[in-house]
């Protein structure tokens, strides 16, 4: 993760791709895992599917019941993981809602994610007053705990949240769910310039990109990209190279 | 931010003051407030899931505190000997090394320690003046030992921590007979410590209460509690202020038409042979059951805050026709998500909905029931969440929903309470209700929780059997795990899935239950049994025809469960049953299940 703060300092931007683990079957994840790494993507967060997936839109849900049909677990996910031979070269994250966490043990869950090479693991269903349940036990594996800020997190809030941040900061840009969208509002923009100015660690910005302009409308607020719809769909339709430019995009050297 | 815990505790009650606190202590060496592992278990369970369990040691063997650790169960470990560092080491859960600071060795051996935590014990020290300091705190300024992994203790208490918080800046204090009066812990003290601890950080307003033991809590998306919390400050807000109270009581009484009958059930007494049985009449509210008492709390509440547009999810569709009642009578907007299957089973009652000028959005999703339509209406919620209230029908979701419902459904408890003491002059023995999320049986046992002579039996629906896939026996074949919001027990598969729950009654066809009925079952107050959808059938003919009542399904399961209680009782004992609802919604299911009829 300590790449993620060096790629900071030189001013190049981020972009973290996410994939829903399974979806298509287990065994895609490590050809997808290959093919992102090697078009260019900074990290890969790796989605576990769940049967209630509150925080995610139409095109996540859908893909994780894909991956359910498919006996995808948690298990079995970081298994794969660890199975993998070929060189890992950018941190990988896993997604997870919190109840298949519990039901696999939390302690277990930050020791497997460990051994599967797992820097940071987000869970969305775990807010910053109930961290203490995975926080300690993924601390003593070095895993990080990602926390996710929102449009509607209150002054005192983010600032608390902020200081506990570590590997980098989720700046939900929108107030709803995941999903590709046309627009992002202006006011995201007032939003992950305030995080930035009070970070101490990279914030990236995801829940709605999916577009170039999206990039260009926020590249000078935010230290990165998450895209993840967008992502699920193009695998899905066997149409990731058109994903390329977007990568190129956010990645390629920018000068204003 | 500094974390705080409460040490030496020995009682549910000086548990239950703790809650605020992030960490409880058990002490298993020697000592005046020494515990039992089988004690410690049976005290862990009162507090909330996200506080950390702490055992403290004594030079006690690995397999002493791996067996403790395992049974309470601790989530640490805090050593106060001279344990070795393979010891240490070899201790799964983090570890906490206490030290006891005399001089520059002292510090030598706290700064080698191998633990995740270090626990500075000075005893005697005063924190308040810069005179008077018995330990000396610029040896461990000197110290090279991080903050982050520094916990104060010794000599704390409600009026120096604050200054010792300030002055050192540490990960954690600790605290135990500062928080005593007379060698017993003492409520108000550990309130105090915790207050004063946190000051006005954001950790204060952050506190755990929502929490039923270790039931409950605030699992939603970020997005969400920024709702959550000015909902929780709200609804406390409005329940301390007469006024509200007054308005929510008008509209029961005016609206509503309670107070509801008691009403002795003769015929039934008769047939069943036992004890006297009454029947708690919520199916005689408006729109035909106990929901609407909750909808009109939470609707006053939603126009207090300000929002005009309201969101709710229904199983069978009492709720989301009393929400759609009192959206027109209030004048709000109104979206009611309901599983496709639901709406099949409940045509009459998605009719009523639309009648009344409500959005019916259906839910195709996963299995196409409540749990389906929940997920919606929260993700409906986290969309709109700036003008819209979640008006959640049962004693689920995140806190304060499980709170405030129950609050809104005790007017059930309470009037029973108030007319079996009219009618018989004493308590009931015993008090049935039955159980999906929950609302009717909290609504009607919360005000009964103190009244140890008083049997409370929730009835969940166990489908085509416990031993089929088809039931909605939570309590009974159920293990933990969180699902919309809260901590609580679920249907689930192994790897944390979230199973489908199946009744023939829509409004028991949840895979959760609320967490403080997780909680009473923990502890034992009330019990949990479960009727079959055969049962609830045989039920539904009998006690239509014994006392002219057609009850709704659900009810149905508490009444065919108290048949089966009745039987262990004698003549001169009471039983109440509440009868949540009326089976109008439910003539379909009737028709034809009950075919051939005679």
């Amino acid at each position: 993760m300590n790449r993620l703060k060096l790629l900071k300092e030189q001013d190049a931007k981020a972009f973290v791709a996410y994939i829903m683990a399974g979806d298509g079957g287990l065994e895609k994840l490590s050809e997808q895992v290959l093919y992102l790494q090697k078009a260019g993507v900074t990290a890969i967060e790796i989605g576990i599917p769940f049967s209630d997936p509150v925080a995610d839109g139409p095109t996540i849900e859908a893909a994780g019941n894909r991956a359910l049909k498919a006996g995808v677990t948690l298990e079995k996910v970081l298994k794969e993981m660890a199975s993998w031979t070929f060189e890992v070269e950018v941190p990988l994250l896993i997604m997870t809602y919190l109840n298949p966490v519990i039901s696999y043990g939390v302690e277990r869950f930050a020791k497997e994610c460990k051994k599967a090479r797992v820097s940071g693991v987000i869970i969305p269903d775990l807010p910053y007053e109930h961290r203490q349940l995975a926080q300690a036990f993924l601390k003593k594996e070095d895993v990080a705990l990602i926390q996710l800020v929102t449009l509607t997190t209150t002054e005192k809030r983010l600032e608390a949240i902020l200081q506990e941040a570590e590997g980098f900061v989720y700046a939900v840009t929108v107030t709803g769910i995941t999903g590709a969208r046309d627009q992002i509002s202006e006011d995201v923009r007032t939003f992950t310039r305030k995080v930035r100015e009070k970070s101490p660690v990279p914030v990236y910005a995801g829940f709605g990109i999916s577009k170039v302009q999206h990039v260009d409308m926020l590249r000078e607020d935010v230290d990165g990209f998450i895209v993840g719809s967008a992502i699920v769909e193009a695998f899905r339709n066997q149409t990731i190279e058109e994903i390329e430019p977007l990568i190129q995009a956010v990645t390629a050297p920018h000068s204003v | 931010m500094t974390k705080v815990k409460i040490c030496g505790l020995m009682e549910e009650r000086h548990v239950e003051a703790a809650k605020e606190a992030d960490a409880i202590g058990f002490v298993f060496a020697p000592s005046k407030r020494r515990v039992s592992i089988e004690r410690a278990a049976e005290l862990a369970k009162h507090a909330p899931v996200s506080a950390e369990k702490i055992g403290v040691f004594v030079n006690a063997s690995i397999e002493e505190i791996e067996e403790t650790v395992e049974k309470v169960p601790l989530t640490m470990v805090q050593l106060h000997g001279d344990e070795p560092d393979e010891l240490v080491q070899e201790i799964k859960v983090p570890v906490i090394q206490a030290f006891s600071i005399r001089g520059k060795e002292d510090v030598a051996r706290l700064e080698n320690s191998v633990a995740d935590f270090v626990l500075v014990d000075a005893p005697g020290t005063d924190y308040r003046g810069g005179s008077g300091h018995v330990f000396d705190w610029t040896l461990l300024e000197e110290a090279e030992i991080e903050a982050s992994r520094l916990i104060l203790a010794g000599g704390l208490n409600a009026e120096n921590v604050k200054a010792a918080v300030h002055q050192t800046g540490p990960y954690m204090v600790d605290v135990s007979s500062g928080v005593e009066t007379d060698g017993r812990k003492d409520e108000v003290k550990i309130q105090q410590f915790i207050q004063q601890a946190k000051g006005d950080s954001m950790q204060q307003t952050a506190d755990k209460t929502g929490f039923f033991g270790k039931y409950g809590g605030q699992f939603v998306p970020e997005t969400l509690m920024k709702a959550v919390k000015e909902l929780e400050d709200a609804y406390m807000e409005a329940k301390g202020d007469p006024a509200f109270k007054e308005e929510y009581h008008h509209y029961l009484s005016e609206y509503v038409g309670r107070e509801q009958p008691l009403t002795f059930a003769k015929r039934l007494t008769e047939a069943w042979g036992g004890p006297k049985v009454y029947l708690k009449r919520e199916d005689l509210n408006h729109t035909g059951a106990h929901k609407i008492n909750n909808a009109i709390g939470q609707a006053l509440l939603a126009m207090r805050m300000g929002k005009r547009k309201i969101v709710a999810e229904t199983g069978a569709g009492q709720h989301g026709v009393a929400t759609a009642t009192i959206c027109a009578l209030f004048d709000l907007e109104c979206v009611i998500f309901m599983g496709e299957e639901d709406i099949k089973r409940q045509q009459l009652n998605v009719f009523r909905m639309k009648l009344l000028g409500a959005k019916v959005e259906s839910v195709t999703k996963g299995s196409s029931t409540l749990k389906d339509a929940v997920n919606e209406a929260l993700r409906y919620w986290v969309t709109n969440v700036e003008d819209t209230h979640y008006l959640i029908g049962s004693a689920l979701g995140p806190h304060p929903f499980p709170t405030m419902v129950r609050d809104f459904q005790s007017v059930i408890g309470e009037e029973t309470k108030r007319q079996i003491v009219q009618h018989e002059g004493r308590l009931p023995d015993t008090v049935l209700a039955c159980v999906g999320g929950g609302s009717n049986a909290i609504g009607m046992f919360y005000p009964f929780l103190k009244d140890e002579s008083v049997r409370l039996i929730g009835v969940e629906a166990s489908g085509e059997g416990l031993d089929t896939e088809k039931h909605a026996a939570t309590m009974t074949k159920g293990t933990e795990g969180v699902l919309h919001g809260a901590f609580m027990k679920l249907l689930q598969t192994d790897a944390g899935q979230v199973l489908e729950a199946h009744s023939i009654s829509a409004g028991l066809d949840y895979p959760g239950i609320g967490p403080e009925h997780a909680y009473l079952a923990d502890i034992g107050r009330v019990k949990y049994e479960s009727i079959t959808d055969q049962e609830a059938l045989e039920a539904v003919v009998s006690f239509s025809r014994l006392e002219g009542i057609i009850p709704a399904l659900e009810s149905a399961h508490a009444i065919a469960q108290a048949e089966k209680t009745a039987k262990t009782m004698g003549k001169d004992e009471i039983l109440v049953i509440c009868v949540s609802g009326r089976g109008d919604k439910d003539m379909a299911t009737y028709a034809e299940r009950l075919e051939g009829l005679s």
